[in-house]
């Protein structure tokens, strides 16, 4: 016996021992959502508690996608069903997937379910829940609102008004803004902030108006902490007190309304020339094609869209469920005050509702990064503005080329890629 | 009059090099242990008081953070689990390592050093680059989901560690003292075993510790190669950094807590090592 195969036979023999340790469970979720200990510790007790033998696991984007690769490149794995947001399953070839047709299940929504088609003819996924950004502010600084301002209808320039007031009455910048490395800012451009002046967020890139989209930017970030550089959870510092008046996801606010409810208060976001732009935040869950068992993975997919599993899903995670539900009335504070904000913002009458980029396959964090490097460099580092449009403007038209992405509410539909005007 | 003045200035001088050196031991102290403090200070407070500023002092003894972690399924297998592979890792790492570290110190060949950079090569590359083709062989070998798997790969990352540090701690010992053993009647397995292994021993433990470190730290291809058989980092860390500024307190409480008993407990060797090598 010669020392390799030695050596190999001790390896295989420890990789044996090891195996039988493992409990081997039926369905592994291999999700990137529901990642905070408290929301898997939810996920795992409250929601997949009736679901059989379910091993639940919460990933950062990096870890998760390279083991799913890892196991559609080798030809067989251990997950069963994916959970993942849009963006993630665009970035994916559809062929990994399996379509989900079949199963009879899918969203209330059209616009979902056509995104969850991700270009192709049939289900790649199936929209799992969603969310949407809001705008929260502590009740101490309800008091600086400008004169005659409806903190459910505001516009830019109020919040801009009311963000001065708190700075000076506090003497410190208040308004915060997730600009951190993992805060969602390139979501407040794409979905808020052009849908508002430019009514576009492609077409409309380089525009006049987003121009003045930009400028109101800089206004607004003379009142933020400075250290929003650094945030990327607003409910963190609403807690702290660090900032009065945030911007951020729902379910990254949730915890500042759990904790002290009557402190907080959550509005829809502001309203530019444009109307109120605003955008949702879609998760789906889907099969991949190496799952080890199609039956089991399938029937976890038709439960987690069950409607009382999408409600103990909303429990859970702070997101909304995607299928008709009478939703109860014991829900937590955060589920309420975002509920009720998504609720005002889409019903007001200026509402501007944006999609959520479609068709740029793995291309959107590059388009992500157009937006991110716009800020930095208009806001952060002072250049002026019309320079860095026209500058990133060549990059994002490359994007758009490069993908054959067709336009996305609310710019006009193209026929072919979305030009860049 | 001159000769009180040179002493006066000297004890001055004495005085302030004193200072100083106090100064710096107490400023590197606390640069270690004030984090510590604070670490446990807010792993036992409340949310509210996480959340307040200023911080108080003294703990407020809140066990909530902690009692929801050891409610959190699967953390003592986890912790298992890390221990199994850092344990491992520490053994595989010293005994590829331990040798290797001999040869370069003792003997010249060809490419020596070459060997000596190469062996620097595998840190250079970043996990997430190599986790990718890894986790395919490991899956078509059945090497995947595995503590033994998982263990080769921190082997691989700390046997850098292990060849420099022995390298040097062989280099440390002279050879003479080997040729006498040789002259005394040992052969060359003896004369390593009864005179060049005892001396060396509290090193060889040292590098273990790093070794050990390396793998308890390592959270990439913890998360990418093992499912079933996560280690505490994988399993904890990605969690925390989007969890309540409480929770992250108590989790990184846990994460750190075992490796400084760890080290704790095997302070002496430490200490031993640095012994040697300062010689």
């Amino acid at each position: 016996m010669t020392l390799h195969s030695r050596i190999l036979g001790a390896a295989s023999g420890a990789a044996i021992a090891c195996t039988a340790f493992a409990a081997q469970a039926e369905v592994l979720f291999w999700s990137t959502q529901a990642k905070p200990v408290e929301e898997a510790q939810a996920m795992r007790e409250q929601v997949l508690a009736d679901a059989g033998d379910v091993d639940y696991q919460p990933n950062d984007g990096g870890p998760w996608l390279t083991r799913l690769q890892a196991e559609l490149q080798a030809g067989s794995g251990t997950i069963g069903v994916l959970g993942a947001l849009h963006g993630d399953f665009s970035a994916m070839n559809p062929d990994d997937l399996v379509d989900l047709d079949d199963l009879g299940v899918m969203s209330a929504s059209g616009t979902f379910n056509d995104l969850a088609k991700l270009g192709t003819g049939s289900m790649q996924y199936i929209p799992w829940m969603q969310a949407s950004y809001i705008m929260a502010a502590s009740k101490e600084a309800l008091q600086y609102l400008p004169e005659g301002a409806d903190i459910d209808a505001l516009t830019y320039d109020q919040l801009i008004q009311w963000a001065a007031n708190a700075h000076e009455a506090a003497g410190e910048p208040k308004f915060g803004f997730p600009a951190g490395p993992k805060g969602l800012k390139h979501r407040f451009f794409q979905g808020y902030l052009y849908p508002s002046f430019t009514n576009g967020v492609v077409r409309t890139f380089a525009s006049d108006e987003a121009v003045t989209a930009w400028e109101k930017m800089r206004e607004l970030w003379a009142h933020t902490n400075p250290a929003s550089t650094n945030f990327s959870f607003m409910q963190e510092q609403l807690l702290s007190g660090d900032a009065w008046i945030v911007f951020d996801h729902t379910s990254r606010l949730a915890q500042a309304f759990n904790e002290r409810p009557d402190d907080f208060v959550a509005f829809p976001a502001p309203a530019g020339p444009t109307g109120r732009g605003f955008m949702p935040v879609l998760a789906g869950v889907a099969i991949p094609r190496t799952a080890p068992n199609m039956d089991a993975a399938r029937a976890l997919v038709e439960y987690m869209l069950k409607p009382e599993t999408q409600i103990a899903t909303l429990r859970a995670t702070n997101f909304f469920p995607v299928v008709e539900v009478a939703l109860p009335g014991d829900l937590p504070p955060s589920v309420k005050a975002a509920g009720d904000a998504v609720a005002k913002m889409s019903a007001s009458a200026d509402a501007n509702p944006g999609l959520l980029p479609a068709g740029l396959g793995d291309k959107g964090g590059d388009f992500n990064r157009v937006f991110v490097d716009s800020f930095e460099r208009i806001v952060l580092a002072g250049h002026d503005i019309r320079a860095v449009l026209d500058d990133q403007k060549g990059r994002l038209a490359a994007i758009m080329e490069e993908t054959g992405a067709p336009c996305w509410a609310p710019d006009a539909p193209s026929d072919g890629a979305c030009p860049v005007e | 009059m001159t000769a009180v003045t040179t002493d006066v200035a000297g004890a001055d001088t004495r005085r302030a090099g004193r200072w100083v050196y106090v100064s710096a031991v107490g400023l590197l102290c606390a640069w270690v242990l004030v984090p510590l403090y604070f670490l446990l200070i807010n792993t036992l407070s409340s949310p509210e008081t996480v959340n307040s500023f200023p911080k108080p002092f003294i703990p407020e003894f809140d066990l909530g953070s902690l009692t929801f972690f050891a409610n959190f399924a699967g953390m003592l297998t986890a912790l298992k689990n890390s221990i199994l592979v850092a344990g491992l890792t520490m053994i595989m790492s010293i005994v590829i390592g331990a040798p290797a570290g001999y040869a370069l110190s003792r003997f010249d060949f060809r490419g020596k050093e070459l060997f000596r950079l190469l062996i620097l090569l595998t840190r250079a590359f970043p996990l997430p680059l190599l986790a990718l083709p890894l986790a395919v062989m490991f899956i078509q070998t059945g090497l995947d989901d595995t503590v033994f798997g998982l263990a080769l790969v921190h082997t691989t990352l700390a046997i850098p560690f292990a060849v420099l540090i022995t390298f040097a701690l062989f280099s440390g010992i002279p050879l003479e003292l080997e040729e006498a053993a040789w002259t005394l009647g040992c052969t060359r397995l003896t004369a390593f075993s009864k005179v060049v292994l005892p001396l060396i021993l509290p090193g060889i433990t040292a590098s273990a510790i790093f070794a050990f470190v390396i793998s308890w730290n390592e959270v990439f291809a913890a998360a990418v190669l093992t499912i079933e058989n996560r280690t505490l980092t994988a399993f904890l860390l990605q969690n925390l950094d989007t969890s309540p500024l409480h929770l992250k307190f108590a989790g990184g409480f846990i994460l750190v807590m075992p490796a400084l008993i760890f080290i704790f407990a095997v302070r002496k060797y430490l200490f031993a090592m640095w012994g040697i090598a300062s010689r």
